[in-house]
């Protein structure tokens, strides 16, 4: 029976899904032997803390580098939406959720249109506006902290169910959500095709620039939704929201088997690469290895998850 | 006849233009403060950072990749200096290229053979440099003495790092404009397969792009090195990356290569640096200045992609 | 010419592939100094193996090559078959467009002008202009590439095979023999007559092998060609003594075996109403003045050789084409000449191609491949999700009705062969039903039976009421297929057949 489950083709074949949950565990066990109070209740909670809004930012990438393009504007577009959140919060109450928001899901539709009809490189077109968003972030928030008093907005994300806080049902509902629109919907189907093969997915009458300008949307729009939970985790912040993540969060997307060549894996993978990831850092964080060092790590990680990822054969120019 | 060329050469060179247009702008709006000796001498200095920086790189960017890795080869070299100081003495410096030429061969190794994009690789290894850069000085910026004599004052209003920069512009444009390494990297980002089928050895040409991208980066920076203060951050500063990212594209040499050079990258640099200079008198503030740029970069791309038929975009 | 020694000869070269694909059975051919030789067959026909066994590209399993009469090993990479004398001009992507001209005319030789301050481009440039002279190329050695005309280009890629065998033979006697692979396939039909004018005027420099499937300009133009059929050498004219017309060659090309067996009688399927309608259509360069009426349930041909522009009038019925002047109608609705594909699609225009890798992809199942047409189908009613189930009936449903030979219905694309690949994307519009389907080369590069599958498939798509338009390089499918044939020439409409009028053509 065990042997018929473990058999080489059906190893093979689920090969992406099982090495990402070989290395989860593996880590899970490795920092608990380091550190006794890893698995503890409490520890548990700071690992959900650290993974949730991460995996809320990375299932938009996700949808990105899906359809074979990159997006380095999540990190700047998350740390708008939060900033913004607790700085108008007092202004315009509750609206201003709906105002991050909606600035997020801009910044992302203006990525999608440098591509879709500027022919911009997205690579390129999202760093540069990246650095344009930092630059509305530092003009509003003149680099200060702030700090968030709203309890019912802290609320959103704190608040503790079935011993849980909320801010991690938020998290699993949109990653539920997003591997469902992946799979079971034509958006995803769209998506993917684009990145599998750009003729075949015209030829097929998919309007390739309006699905491109969606998928930034969507990405834009969901890293502000992790920059609004992740204000309301932390309860007030500077400059130096998400400014670490772009590393760490394009690791996880492509760890978990989302390769860079673009038209395979999806959000559901997305899950795992994210727990690795994550849970890595707060291991390291436990054990006092700083900042610097879990840069040299995931920067590392980073580049040989993707090139184990990459997919040779059926790129032939690669620039 | 020699109009005629001007006009060519105004016609592939629209930013030249733009140069000329800004300093006539500039020297308007602000006639007492923009064309001194003082403030002209603060735009060579920028325009020595950004070329030594985007050097290197635009010979990468001329083959159709990118390489980000230079300010981290500028910050984890000048740590390496600073440890090594104390037993090597005067000639830790030479770390600089050393790293540079290691640094380029490992990802050329690794872009050319494990396929892998150079730009999301350059930008990993630009973390890892950062990351080893602040566990390496203690998360101090340490200033290293001994090489004040490169930015020693020895003709009035010209910055010596400007001299010492002449000798690698004039090498990198001489290799790109007059050796067969030049020509292939142009052919390589101008159409790969062809350069293949006519029997161009393209993996290693990859290779030997990203290691002299590597090395003039290094050497660049042992003059950025006292240039920039005797010293390296322990933070990455964003447009430290960007502003010669910026350069490049502004020169004309577009993303998707075939075209352009260091050589355009001089006139980009100087462009942008009169740009900065000129809005920085307007006494904007300096995050609307930030935008300025990020602005700027987005838009000489959108002008530098332009008109490339046939190339996938994604 | 007999009497001489050919300056290249090939005997009785066989080339397997995978030990079962016989490309190469016994073919034997030769080349005289200063003259143009044709090769010419259906795609699949064995020309390009041969050329390439030529340039140095592949081995030969067996044959002799004999070099001014003297007998030599075959190259074993392109450098030793341009040190012998031989080279290649690749039908595209050959050109750097980013050089200028006397950097790409000595791109790869550099290392002769290496001086002590670096390349010595005073002299490569006169070298340039000598050589370009030479072969009367009229354009500037400082000329980018990419400025140059199309054939202009092609003219300046001969330059460098020439020059490439000059500089590898170092000083030795070696007469060229230039090898032109389809040369005039991306040029317009005024450029093609300005390369062939120089063509014929580089003559006494070289000699040139010229590769096509075009038979007018085979006519014109070569001194003796060579036909290829089926790996096997099936036929040698040479003009100057034999007769030859173009019906000749052609029926050389295709076989001259009867069609009668797999002509049976259908019923015309097709009704009065007029769903697609071309009035005057023009693309510069491509076609002119293009007039047609397609019924529904009709089949019609666009039949020419290649560069006719039949490819690029059904590209631009695709939406992949914009056209510069006319009218086109889909279901009596004007449309835009700019059309993207998704937007004609929903018109009830699809376009299919023989090329799986524009219609296939590869790392998908099947199931997935046929329902990206079909997406509504499968959708729940009320909300934009996929339903599974749905989807794998569509696709067992496919599967069994083209006989597609796999797994299962989720098994990836990539691991089918290549008839069962084309199946699949002909399937997927089999299921989608446009009021209109467009087929490039429905059939290329795949075995009978398949061939004989997709047939049956398209016959009933008419009998459903789809309308077609057929392209390809098979007489014989549109014999089979088509209820009406225009005939393209040089980018004109030369005459419109009826299917039994061609059919009497084709089968004779």
């Amino acid at each position: 029976m065990l042997s018929a489950i473990l058999s080489q083709t059906w190893v093979r074949r689920n090969a992406g899904t099982l090495w990402p949950l070989l290395v989860a565990i593996a880590i899970v066990l490795g920092f608990q032997i380091a550190n006794p109070a890893f698995l503890r209740y409490e520890g548990i909670i700071t690992l959900i803390y650290a993974m949730s809004y991460f995996l809320i930012a990375a299932c938009g990438l996700t949808f990105v580098i899906m359809m074979g393009s990159f997006d380095f504007a999540v990190p700047s577009v998350l740390k708008l939406a939060a900033l913004l959140c607790v700085m108008y919060i007092g202004r315009f109450g509750f609206f201003a959720i709906p105002l991050a928001l909606a600035v997020s899901l801009g910044i992302g539709v203006l990525n999608g249109v440098l591509l879709a009809y500027l022919r911009v490189p997205s690579f390129m077109a999202t760093l540069g506006v990246s650095i344009v968003v930092e630059g509305i972030a530092l003009y509003l928030s003149k680099g200060f902290l702030h700090i968030m008093y709203d309890e019912r907005f802290r609320a959103l994300a704190t608040t503790f169910f079935l011993g849980l806080p909320t801010i991690f049902y938020w998290a699993i509902g949109i990653w539920a959500l997003s591997t469902f629109l992946a799979i079971c919907t034509p958006f995803g189907r769209r998506t993917y095709a684009i990145g599998g093969n750009l003729i075949a997915a015209r030829l097929s009458g998919i309007n390739v620039e309006k699905q491109r300008i969606l998928v930034f949307a969507l990405s834009g729009f969901l890293a502000g939704v992790a920059g609004v939970l992740y204000m309301a985790q932390l309860g007030g912040g500077s400059m130096l929201i998400g400014s670490d993540m772009s590393i760490p969060l394009f690791a996880s997307v492509v760890a978990g088997g989302t390769a860079l060549s673009g038209g395979s894996g999806g959000p559901h993978r997305t899950l795992l690469g994210v727990v690795i990831i994550t849970w890595m850092q707060s291991g390291m964080l436990m054990l006092a290895l700083g900042r610097d060092i879990q840069m040299v790590i995931f920067g590392l990680i980073a580049v040989a998850v993707a090139v184990a990822t990459m997919d040779r054969k059926r790129t032939r120019v690669v620039k | 006849m020699n109009s005629r060329r001007f006009l060519v050469f105004l016609g592939s060179n629209p930013v030249f233009l733009v140069l000329v247009g800004l300093v006539v702008l500039f020297s308007f709006l602000y006639p007492h403060r923009f064309l001194t000796g003082l403030n002209l001498t603060t735009i060579l200095k920028q325009f020595v950072t950004l070329t030594l920086f985007a050097l290197g790189p635009s010979m990468v960017v001329v083959m159709g990749s990118l390489d980000l890795s230079y300010v981290g080869i500028w910050m984890l070299g000048g740590i390496l200096v600073w440890l090594l100081t104390p037993s090597l003495g005067f000639w830790s410096i030479c770390i600089f290229p050393l790293l540079g030429l290691g640094t380029g061969l490992f990802i050329g190794v690794v872009h050319a053979k494990g396929k892998m994009p150079s730009f999301i690789l350059t930008l990993c290894l630009l973390v890892v440099y950062w990351g080893l850069t602040a566990i390496l000085s203690g998360g101090y910026s340490r200033v290293v003495r001994g090489y004040e004599f490169i930015t020693a004052p020895l003709i009035p209003y010209v910055p010596t790092a400007f001299l010492w920069s002449l000798p690698l512009i004039v090498s990198a444009v001489y290799l790109m404009e007059r050796t067969r390494i030049g020509l292939y990297l142009y052919a390589i980002g101008s159409n790969e397969e062809g350069a293949q089928l006519a029997g161009i050895p393209v993996t290693k040409y990859k290779i030997i792009a990203f290691a002299l991208s590597g090395l003039f980066t290094g050497l660049g920076t042992i003059i950025l090195f006292q240039h920039l203060g005797g010293s390296v951050p322990v933070e990455l500063n964003l447009k430290n990356v960007v502003w010669p990212l910026v350069a490049i594209v502004l020169g004309g040499t577009p993303l998707v290569g075939g075209s352009g050079g260091p050589q355009r990258t001089l006139l980009g640099a100087l462009t942008f640096s009169v740009f900065y200079r000129g809005l920085y008198l307007s006494l904007l503030h300096p995050e609307i200045l930030q935008l300025l740029v990020g602005v700027l970069l987005i838009v000489s791309i959108i002008v530098g992609a332009r008109g490339i038929k046939g190339v996938e975009i994604t | 010419m007999k009497g001489m020694t050919p300056i290249l000869e090939v005997r009785d070269v066989s080339k397997t592939f995978d030990s079962v694909v016989q490309a190469l059975d016994n073919v034997s051919i030769a080349v005289y100094r200063g003259e143009v030789v044709g090769v010419v067959g259906e795609n699949g026909a064995g020309k390009s193996t041969l050329m390439k066994i030529l340039a140095g590209v592949y081995a030969p399993d067996r044959g002799t090559l004999f070099l001014n009469g003297k007998k030599v090993s075959f190259p074993r990479n392109p450098k030793e078959a341009a040190r012998r004398g031989i080279s290649i001009v690749y039908q595209e992507r050959g050109v750097i467009p980013h050089l200028r001209v006397y950097q790409f005319l000595f791109l790869g030789h550099e290392e002769r002008y290496r001086g002590p301050f670096g390349l010595r481009k005073a002299d490569m440039r006169k070298e340039a202009r000598a050589i370009l002279d030479e072969f009367h190329v009229a354009c500037d050695t400082e000329s980018f590439m990419y400025e140059l005309p199309l054939a202009t280009q092609k003219m300046v890629e001969i330059a460098r095979a020439v020059l490439g065998i000059r500089l590898e033979s170092r000083g030795e006697e070696v007469t060229p023999v230039i090898i032109l692979d389809e040369p005039t396939a991306p040029l317009t039909l005024e450029e093609r007559k300005e390369l062939f004018a120089s063509i014929l005027r580089m003559k006494e420099r070289a000699s040139f092998i010229f590769v096509s499937h075009i038979i007018p300009e085979i006519m014109e133009f070569v001194n003796r060609v060579y036909v290829l059929r089926d790996g096997k050498l099936v036929a040698h004219y040479d003009f100057s003594k034999d007769t030859v017309t173009e019906e000749d060659l052609f029926r050389a090309i295709v076989g001259r075996e009867s069609l009668a067996h797999i002509l049976s009688e259908e019923e015309s399927s097709v009704a009065p109403e007029v769903v697609l309608q071309a009035e005057g259509l023009t693309k510069n360069g491509a076609y002119y003045d293009v007039s047609f009426v397609l019924h529904r349930g009709e089949c019609l041909g666009l039949f020419g050789p290649a560069g006719s522009g039949k490819s690029e009038i059904i590209r631009t019925l695709a939406g992949i084409l914009e056209f510069d002047k006319g009218k086109l109608r889909v279901k009596g609705r004007d449309v835009s000449p700019d059309e993207p594909p998704y937007i004609r699609l929903a018109r009830g225009v699809g376009y299919c191609s023989g090329e799986s890798g524009k219609e296939l992809f590869f790392h998908w199942s099947i199931a997935k491949n046929i329902s990206v047409v079909n997406l509504e189908k499968v959708l729940h009613r009320h909300f934009p999700v996929i339903r599974f189930k749905r989807e794998e009936e569509m696709a067992k449903t496919i599967v069994e009705k083209l006989g597609i030979k796999a797994p299962s219905v989720h098994t990836d694309c990539y691991s089918l062969s290549g008839g069962n690949k084309q199946k699949v994307s002909i399937g997927k519009w089999l299921e989608r039903s446009p009021d209109i389907l467009l087929l490039e080369d429905p059939t290329i590069g795949i075995d009978v039976g398949a061939r004989e599958d997709i047939y049956g498939v398209l016959f009933e798509m008419k009998r459903r009421g789809i309308a077609l338009i057929l392209v390809s390089d098979d007489p014989k499918e549109y014999a089979l297929l088509c209820d009406r044939i225009l005939v393209m020439r040089k980018g004109r409409v030369e005459r419109v057949m009826k299917a039994k009028e061609f059919q009497e053509m084709a089968v004779v």
